[in-house]
């Protein structure tokens, strides 16, 4: 009995640490694709795609590629209310193991929605920077972009 | 020695630790999303590459693709194999859920009901095969297919509201991969269609829209490659991918051409030899598809 308030406050740190670290994935992607929907009116679906964002001690590059045709029109759609933290936003037309390459769109701090028409290219690569974490709370969630053609 | 209250106060604390314990883990979803980022600390704060995913567009816009460039619905040329239950394994399965999806998307945009309404029956039956029968229910998708027969733009949005259901269950499912090898499956039966409508030889457009299709298929075979843990079956399908893009990178309209991918001014195009030889290899490979 006499180690009893030890061994109590000891599951009581390490049940409070564990629930604080382990964040489940309650994030409602229907919304957020619904979201996107809304925004990517009057162009017509062509596909989605979710990105999980960990925010570490590391800071990452994170890209989509994604093929378009030429002459086409395009709409992209990027929703980051599921972030805890920003990121940064940026459309190339090259990836990022090119030396030389230009944003032809980069999304505006704070933004949670965020829309882009897409002028005539024949592929792009979407870049989600993300900033080192120094809060060490772990916080993850979802990026979605949700690309539409005419 | 404790008092009886101090000893109910720590119980319940160990109770409580407890409880938050088991409720933390029985809140961890077993869906393993498309994680693309470390999970692992380390003390350098430089930024590091990472791996690339992919984003690959829906059947549906290919078939508006080639419709908008004049293709014209011609009888037969859609896949003739109508048993769906011949497909066994997961990978034929997914390849011949995109032929279908092909299909289904030409027979709508040429405003073929009958043809349209046996596409949507078979995907419906390959997709349940996969396991994947709630797609169709909701919102009561097939139904208003049923419905709206006949108008073209309704059916068409229809198909695009399928195919954002689809990906968010792949998504919900960790099963990405089977996005990458129906769009492969689709993408080999809209050539297909393309070859034998527009008539090679005759009609140089669709030299130039064969160049233009064939971009994306390094992004096929890359998006492919990502997933191959998942499902090692796909192996011999980014092979035969392979193949079809080593040939078209060996063309000498290609080869000797290779900054013309990148200038967006530039319209890529093929001879017609050239255009034959990479229609055959396609061909092979969609008969290898259907056949199962």
């Amino acid at each position: 009995m006499k180690n009893m308030p030890h061994i109590a406050l000891i599951c009581l740190v390490f049940a409070f640490g564990f629930t604080t670290i382990q964040q489940p994935d309650n994030v409602d992607k229907k919304a957020l694709t619904t979201s996107c929907k809304k925004k990517i009116d009057p162009f017509k679906y062509d596909s989605q795609k979710f990105t999980k964002i960990n925010f570490t001690k590391k800071s990452q590059q994170l890209e989509v590629e994604v093929p378009v045709f030429i002459g086409e029109k395009y709409r992209l759609v990027f929703n980051t209310s599921s972030l805890s933290k920003p990121i940064k936003i940026s459309v190339y037309t090259k990836d990022k193991e090119t030396a030389k390459r230009e944003a032809i769109f980069t999304a505006k701090e704070g933004e949670n929605e965020i829309v882009f028409d897409v002028p005539r290219v024949r592929k792009m690569f979407i870049d989600y920077d993300v900033p080192m974490d120094t809060t060490n709370t772990n916080a993850s969630g979802f990026v979605v972009f949700m690309i539409g053609y005419k | 020695m404790f008092s009886k209250k101090k000893s109910f106060i720590l119980k319940g604390a160990l109770c409580i630790a407890s409880g938050m314990l088991l409720l933390s883990c029985g809140s961890e979803t077993p869906k393993d999303e498309s994680v693309i980022g470390p999970v692992t600390d380390t003390t350098t704060s430089m930024a590091e590459a990472q791996e690339v995913s992919y984003c690959l567009p829906s059947p549906l816009q290919i078939a508006s693709i080639f419709k908008k460039s004049g293709l014209k619905y011609k009888a037969g040329v859609t896949s003739s194999s109508k048993d769906a239950s011949k497909y066994t394994t997961n990978l034929n399965k997914a390849i011949n859920l995109g032929v279908y999806s092909a299909d289904l998307s030409y027979a709508v945009l040429n405003k073929q009901n009958q043809e349209a309404m046996t596409y949507m029956k078979l995907s419906r039956t390959l997709a349940d095969n996969l396991g994947m029968s709630t797609v169709f229910e909701q919102g009561d998708l097939s139904k208003r297919f049923e419905k709206n027969l006949g108008k073209e733009d309704s059916l068409a949005y229809i198909i695009a509201e399928l195919q954002m259901v689809t990906d968010m269950y792949l998504d919900e499912n960790d099963q990405q991969q089977i996005t990458s090898i129906v769009f492969a499956g689709a993408w080999i039966e809209s050539m297909y269609i393309g070859s034998k409508v527009f008539e090679i030889g005759k009609d140089k457009s669709f030299n130039n829209k064969l160049a233009e299709q064939m971009t994306i298929l390094g992004s096929i075979v890359n998006a492919l490659k990502v997933q191959e843990k998942k499902d090692p079956a796909i192996i011999g399908l980014i092979a035969d991918l392979q193949t079809i893009k080593t040939i078209y990178d060996a063309l000498p309209s290609i080869k000797n051409n290779v900054n013309a991918a990148e200038d967006t001014e530039k319209e890529l195009t093929l001879t017609d030899d050239e255009t034959a030889s990479l229609i055959k290899k396609i061909e092979g490979l969609r008969t290898k598809f259907i056949n199962g």
